[in-house]
């Protein structure tokens, strides 16, 4: 058709390309299995194609798609929320996600294991809004977009997390730091 | 037991404090927390912890999927934009000199045209299936462009991809085919056309097919009329679109034998007594017209045996003309 629709698909196309990945690791930090995160990121790109022409030039790609992946994550976590609590199925807690960073064999199994449980368990706000920004790095504003909140509000469920990090990881030996930044 | 109370200057501190530890503060806020941690030990230990806390959450940041595993979450998602793209349509309602007319595209093409009665959700398009619909595109307000310019006569051809997605069998498609190639300004019959496709007495079927041309105007199904020179059907019922059209490219039709006329006819319902009434006899003008015979004058249905209604008198009431 048109150059206006070659363009679009092929803007599409790069915009794949550019944050595919990112979105990725996203959803399967977030969700339980790695099967779940492969549909979950289908969908949230798949929603983002649709959506494509209320995209404007000077849009922040990322943000939006962070903010699309997000809600299509908590309506799944809503529906199987749902859908646990009428089979009272057994529930898979095994996170199947692989280290792969150089840091991993730095630091304690245990300390990651409770670290990990610990956001895994948070409030689904915390949870999210902590992964935003301390996993992706995003800004507070862009953060409160996708969860439909402040930026204040956002930089309160973080430190909510990390004061919940902190409490579980009470007594054990961390890794020491070096001096303030 | 109650937890021992933090002094008030610690738990004002606090949000500050872990932004500090965590590397979000403010410069001012560092510096505030710098000096209140420099003469606080509570809050010097909870400063450090956080430090060890913000470490321990930086290595998780550096866990990564499996590369191969995004990789084959991208090669899905290829495949599955790919099926999206193949169904997705896109429409849009334009208003035009013969009313609302909805263009919907394809990746393919422009796959429908639709005269709209009501709303755009009265379109045929919404009862398609495995078809996902979507509002707008700049490429169809190109086409809308060209459609006006052609309904002004400025343009004589819509050269634009099809996709007929929506012709129901390859016949029909053949049929829209042979349709395309009925050049403007000429006309064919359903007869000719039904010949050009190999079928020539498939006649009835050439009618049905074009009956639900998926894109009327850009194939040209408005050149084709009956044997005897008649409109025979336009868009259920609207064969003054039909007429519009054939003007618009001067070929020239005659308003009585098109939309007629059956209100200005005599009529004839297969009865013993072979009388003939005005339209406005009980209820002869609904019955369908299989049944009835129209006669455009007394003189023509009595030149074939037949003799005026005792009830409506044509003879005492002639039609106006």
């Amino acid at each position: 058709m048109g150059e206006t629709v070659q363009l679009d698909e092929a803007g599409f196309e790069c915009l794949v390309t550019t944050h595919h990945g990112e979105i990725y690791r996203y959803l399967r930090r977030l969700a339980w299995r790695a099967a779940e995160a492969d549909d979950l990121s289908q969908e949230t790109f798949l929603r983002a194609y649709r959506a494509r022409q209320r995209l404007t030039p000077d849009a922040n790609v990322r943000a939006w798609l962070f903010a699309i992946a997000t809600n299509v994550f908590r309506n799944h976590a809503r529906s199987e929320r749902r859908r646990r609590a009428a089979h009272d199925t057994v529930r898979a807690t095994r996170r199947e996600l692989e280290l792969n960073g150089p840091e991993a064999e730095v630091l304690a199994g245990e300390v990651r294991t409770l670290t990990e449980t610990t956001i895994r368990n948070l409030p689904l706000k915390q949870r999210l809004a902590f992964t935003l920004r301390k996993m992706h790095e995003l800004d507070y504003d862009v953060i409160g977009q996708s969860l439909e909140c402040s930026p204040e509000s956002a930089r309160a469920h973080v430190f909510q997390a990390l004061r919940k990090i902190r409490t579980t990881l009470n007594g054990h030996a961390l890794p020491s730091t070096e001096p303030m930044r | 037991m109650s937890k021992p109370r933090k002094p008030q200057p610690c738990v004002q501190i606090e949000p500050e404090l872990i932004a500090a530890a965590t590397g979000e503060a403010t410069a001012a806020a560092a510096e505030r927390v710098q000096a209140h941690v420099a003469t606080c030990r509570t809050c010097g230990d909870d400063f450090t912890r956080y430090r060890a806390v913000d470490a321990v959450v930086g290595t998780l940041r550096g866990e990564t999927a499996p590369a191969a595993d995004a990789e084959a979450a991208r090669a899905r998602l290829t495949a599955r934009l790919a099926d999206l793209k193949s169904r997705m349509v896109s429409y849009k309602v334009f208003p035009s000199p013969l009313g609302p007319i909805l263009i919907a595209a394809s990746e393919h093409g422009v796959a429908l045209v639709e005269y709209l009665r009501g709303g755009a959700a009265d379109s045929r398009l919404f009862r398609m299936e495995a078809v996902e619909t979507q509002e707008g595109g700049g490429a169809l307000d190109r086409l809308h462009g060209e459609l006006l310019d052609y309904l002004a006569g400025r343009r004589t051809r819509l050269e634009w991809p099809l996709d007929l997605r929506f012709a129901r069998s390859e016949f029909e498609r053949a049929v829209l085919q042979a349709t395309s190639a009925v050049p403007y300004g000429a006309v064919s019959s359903y007869t000719g056309i039904a010949g050009d496709v190999g079928k020539p007495s498939a006649v009835r079927a050439v009618a049905q097919a074009l009956r639900h041309n998926p894109v009327p105007i850009v194939v040209p199904c408005h050149r084709i009329v009956g044997i005897g020179g008649d409109l025979v059907g336009y868009a259920g019922d609207r064969l003054g679109l039909k007429e519009r059209l054939l003007a618009v490219e001067g070929v020239p039709t005659v308003y009585a034998r098109s939309r007629i006329a059956r209100e200005a006819m005599y009529h004839y319902d297969t009865n013993p007594l072979h009388q003939y009434c005005v339209p406005s006899c009980g209820t002869i003008l609904t019955r369908p017209l299989g049944q009835v015979k129209l006669f455009a004058s007394r003189e023509l249905a009595e030149a074939v045996g037949l003799s005026p209604c005792d009830d409506c008198r044509p003879d005492l009431h002639p039609l106006a003309h």
